[in-house]
């Protein structure tokens, strides 16, 4: 081995990338973890605010309307509409592009709780207002994700 | 209550640095250092004068806890006021609203405000940036890029009114002509383009194609500003920039959380994916300085979409709710006889640093005359968006060549 010292030149070479996401994991939380629980029984749960009768995104921690900390996990319909979406030709990462296109977008359920999802068109395209299901899938990253599949 | 903090702090010292692809290679600490040394001089303070140090969020290209404190430690000044100001692209311009803040309360006599960023000489933007932009748990794992989640809001504004992909494309068109005339923008050996190009480039998240997105600035740049309050900038200072009114708003952090908002401007009767903070930070920034739009002569926005361009020219208040992009089709924003409006080219042309505060140098630039690309003549006042996204944080700036008030 040479002992001539080479040039620092630290980041070249490296793929320098933003964190877990693209080590393809998600972790999930103390405040998330019954949702992604349910998730492995194929049922979704949202929070549920008992004080004002709210229902809220499975994240929340404390209800905005009357501050309560005390939610529980109820489980959702499944039904909802497509709120926005996009076709996605331009794959998120190599682990993606066999995929490609595919449509991600944000469906509003008929709890009106919003969720960010994997749209799947199914026996209809996916459009604005399109009435949706929910499915579980394993996705790309081989974990298994709540998705929303177009209905007739 | 309207604030009497418009036209009592101005900006007296301007300090750049920039390292394209092709140069020696500079990381965003080395960038700041050399622009806050120029900027310091330009204003002719010594650093023991720096009251307060404001940075924006720390580089991605160089992540770090305190990174305000490797820039103060690099200057060797020793600020009685320090913070990094962390809404991310519209942190840029939160540096200079908490410096007037502090310089107004009467706390210190000069701010430095620095905002660096390198990452298009160290990174993979293209594939890291959806780590900032979107929420690990819930939207990453659907396969989500950054342009996928601002297409999300492209949808519903399109949907809701009528928004056609030929009036955002004469936004591309636009940007690209004024880049052409600025030394340092991306696109600026790249020609011209039609609305026909930006319609037949490549779908990347539809509705948006490529010659929608913005281009990552493929380099870093460094801007500092000293910043002192009215009686300072007239006594000591030759040359001033009066901050006439700004604003601020930040209402989610990811898309999906932001369809869980309600009960607070701009989204009192609930979520939606079109009224952004754009639209509460330009009515602070409106009334602080007694401005109203047909009083500004340029306009930069910080939208790495084409489509958020015509949303921020709603919000800002040169044309009506839903009209941007009648608007811009009718020749509102053109580069012969428009509003001038992303002088440099925009994010769509110049380039996007993940944060900054070059479209304020360009605006304080234009207004002494002294632009680096196409100058606009007799700009007396100009308005600065800046943003953090997706559509999350919002900061609207309005500067003046003399004090209005
Ligand atoms: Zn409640």
């Amino acid at each position: 081995m040479s002992n001539a010292a080479t040039p620092a030149d630290w980041a070249n070479g490296l793929h320098l990338t933003a964190g877990p996401y693209f080590l393809g994991l998600y972790q999930p939380s103390p405040e998330t973890k019954d949702f992604w629980a349910g998730v492995e029984l194929r049922e979704l749960l949202l929070k549920f605010c008992a004080e004002s009768g709210n229902w809220l995104h499975p994240k929340r921690i404390v209800c905005p309307d009357c501050g309560s900390d005390k939610l529980e996990m109820r489980r959702a319909s499944g039904r909802g509409k497509v709120y926005s979406f996009s076709e996605v030709h331009r794959a998120a990462s190599p682990a993606f592009a066999k995929s490609a296109p595919y449509v991600i977008g944000v469906v509003r359920l008929e709890e009106g709780v919003h969720l960010f999802t994997r749209i799947i068109p199914g026996s209809a395209p996916v459009k604005i207002d399109a009435p949706v299901q929910v499915d579980f899938r394993v996705l790309e990253l081989g974990q298994l994700l709540p998705v929303f599949v177009v209905a007739a | 209550m309207r604030s009497d903090i418009g036209s009592k702090t101005a900006i007296v010292g301007i300090g750049r640095a920039i390292a394209q692809k092709t140069d020696e290679k500079k990381t965003p600490l080395q960038l700041g250092a050399v622009a806050a040394v120029a900027a310091m001089k330009q204003a002719g303070i010594k650093r023991s004068q720096v009251g307060a140090l404001f940075t924006g969020r720390a580089p991605q290209a160089y992540m770090m806890l305190q990174y305000n404190q490797a820039l103060l430690n690099e200057l060797k000044i020793g600020p009685t006021f320090n913070s990094e100001v962390t809404p991310h692209g519209a942190g840029a311009l939160g540096t200079l609203q908490l410096a007037s803040l502090a310089l107004h309360a009467g706390v210190i006599d000069y701010a430095l405000c620095v905002t660096n960023e390198a990452s298009g000489l160290w990174m993979d933007q293209v594939g890291s940036n959806v780590g900032w932009e979107g929420d690990l748990q819930f939207e990453a794992p659907y396969g989500c890029t950054t342009p996928a989640l601002y297409a999300q809001f492209a949808c519903r504004y399109m949907h809701e009114y009528g928004i056609t992909p030929e009036q955002c494309a004469r936004v591309s068109v636009e940007n690209r002509r004024w880049a052409l005339d600025h030394p340092h923008a991306a696109m600026r050996h790249k020609g011209p383009i039609t609305v026909e190009d930006v319609l037949n480039s490549r779908m990347i998240a539809s509705p948006l194609r490529m010659l929608d997105c913005a281009v990552w600035y493929p380099g870093g740049i460094a801007t500092a500003m000293v910043v002192t309050r009215a009686d300072l900038a007239k006594a000591k200072h030759q040359e001033a920039t009066w901050i006439a009114g700004f604003g601020q708003c930040t209402t989610h952090e990811w898309v999906g959380e932001r369809m869980g908002g309600f009960g607070y401007a701009p989204m009192e009767d609930g979520p939606d994916l079109v009224n952004t903070g754009a639209l509460v930070a330009a009515k602070q920034a409106y009334e602080m300085s007694g401005l109203k739009p047909g009083d500004i002569d340029i306009v930069q926005t910080s939208a790495p979409f084409s489509f958020v361009h015509l949303m921020m020219l709603e919000e800002l208040g040169f044309c009506g709710r839903g009209e941007g992009g009648d608007f811009v089709a009718s020749g509102g924003i053109d580069y012969d006889g428009g509003l001038p409006f992303n002088t440099m080219g925009g994010y769509l042309s110049f380039g996007q640093v993940a944060q900054g505060l070059y479209n304020l140098h360009e605006t304080v630039d234009q207004i002494h005359g002294r632009a680096e690309g196409r100058k606009v003549a007799d700009v007396e006042i100009g308005m600065v968006h800046g943003h953090g996204g997706p559509l999350a944080a919002h900061s609207v700036m309005i500067v003046s060549k003399e004090p209005l008030q």
